[in-house]
């Protein structure tokens, strides 16, 4: 299944959050070797990602002045609450912002 | 082969003795504490306690040198302060 | 009880060492070789309390005395290992990456600059520069207030990596020539703009101090850079199989194929 996330639609990916916090598993074993922790950890950075990118976007947009007063005030509300989303989504899972993290070799980290 | 000095200052601002053991040891931990060989012994020490000491010694150099020498310096574009 | 292997680094010899050096607790440090290279340790009571200065201090002292005579790979702070056996296997693990590295830094040492500048006023600097652009919206209401925030966190940001950007491209023009490899780290804290590490050849240790006093000298204005060296090459050790626990790659890779191939079992 394929899909594509367009970073104007906010509001849908705030709500596929919600799916994504349902369908992790619920139980992460206290070894950090555990699959399931680091699968949880490699879903987490990915989203990180586009919630960050989302949030560049959205300030690119305010630079140019593109938004009107109601635009700005929707986008903050939705991205505030993806926000507050990772924190819980961390929180659950135990893990720190550095870790949310991807080493890419010679060419650094992803964030 | 002899040792120069560590932490080369500025000949013009002076930094005391304590200060410059601190600063010296920021620059150990700032190194050895992440880097060098990273391999796990299979003892694990974990290092909180000294994190606390490396972040508080970070605020002082960044804060002591930092406003130490650039106090007074004028910004460019700023009216001029009195050093 | 018995006493744990307190490690120093990896050195490029399999000798017994001549001169005795005190480590931690005052105990001897010794060569444990490992065909042609050898790791430098100390016994270490498991009881005794080295989280303090003055065992940090002690195991860079150890790292020099040993940088002053042989090729050295510096090893992290607090590296235990419960004896010889474990610490055998270890080494052999990663052998070929410690020739490799000691290849890399044998004659050269690790220089720092340091780039500080008052973050806070220059942030407040950038905030009233770029206050035409912020939002205009009432900032009562919740989302507006949080894109104000963002917006001017963005700029900061933004500003902050242009000019640790530009610092790194004068650092760059002084220093390229003379170091043999740099690892830069940007905007560690707020006042912290540039921390960069350089190895420098021996030969050419006069040569990098000269240019780095030219680059300071040549510069003015809200930026001050602080020199200190020579270090063990802690920056530039590259070990294929990294074990700080950052996901790479490869580990992720990995990780995936291991969920795969568990299937559903829990």
């Amino acid at each position: 299944m394929r899909q594509r996330v367009e970073t104007d639609s906010l509001e849908i990916f705030a709500g596929e959050m919600e799916k994504v916090k349902d369908a992790l598993p619920k139980k992460i074993e206290a070894n950090p070797e555990n699959a399931e922790k680091g699968l949880a950890k490699l879903v987490l950075t990915l989203i990180e990602l586009i919630r960050k990118l989302m949030e560049k976007q959205a300030m690119r947009r305010v630079e140019a002045g593109s938004l009107t007063d109601e635009e700005v005030e929707r986008v903050g509300e939705t991205l505030m609450k993806l926000e507050n989303k990772m924190k819980e989504l961390k929180e659950i899972f135990g893990l720190k912002d550095d870790e949310l993290n991807l080493n890419l070799g010679p060419l650094g980290d992803l964030m | 082969m002899d040792r120069p000095i560590k932490v080369l200052q500025d000949k013009k601002s002076y930094l005391d003795l304590r200060r410059q053991e601190k600063v010296t040891l920021l620059e150990i931990l700032d190194r050895a504490l992440e880097k060098g060989v990273v391999i796990s012994g299979d003892i694990v020490i974990s290092v909180a306690d000294v994190d606390l000491v490396y972040l508080g010694l970070k605020v002082l150099l960044s804060s002591v040198e930092t406003m130490e020498r650039l106090r007074g310096a004028p910004m460019p574009g700023a009216t001029e302060e009195p050093t | 009880m018995t006493l744990k292997l307190y490690a120093y680094g990896v050195i490029d010899s399999n000798e017994k060492m001549e001169e005795s050096i005190k480590g931690l607790s005052e105990a001897s440090v010794y060569n444990i070789p490992y065909r042609d290279i050898g790791i430098v340790v100390s016994d270490l009571d498991p009881q005794a309390q080295i989280k303090n200065e003055e065992s940090i201090m002690r195991h860079e002292e150890v790292v020099e005395a040993l940088m002053d005579r042989f090729t050295i790979l510096p090893m992290r702070l607090y590296t235990v290992f419960s004896g010889r056996e474990d610490l055998l296997l270890k080494v052999k693990d990663h052998y070929e990456d410690f020739i490799k590295n000691l290849d890399r830094v044998r004659n050269k040492a690790e220089f720092g600059i340091k780039v500080i500048w008052a973050g806070n006023i220059i942030k407040e600097r950038i905030i009233n520069a770029h206050k035409s652009e912020s939002p205009s919206a009432d900032p009562t209401r919740a989302g507006t207030k949080f894109m104000k925030e963002k917006f001017e966190k963005y700029k900061i940001d933004k500003e902050f990596e242009e000019e640790a950007d530009r610092c790194i491209a004068i650092l760059d023009g002084f220093l390229n020539r003379i170091a043999s490899e740099k690892k830069i780290e940007k905007l560690k804290t707020d006042n912290l703009l540039l921390s960069a590490s350089y190895l420098v050849d021996n030969e050419k240790r006069d040569d990098f101090e000269t240019a780095f006093e030219v680059l300071r000298n040549s510069q003015g204005g809200d930026l001050k850079y602080l020199l200190s060296g020579p270090w063990p090459p802690y920056n530039f050790i590259t070990l294929s199989h990294p074990e700080d626990g950052k996901l790479g790659g490869l580990d992720l890779v990995e990780t995936l194929l291991q969920h795969k191939s568990s299937g559903r079992e829990r």
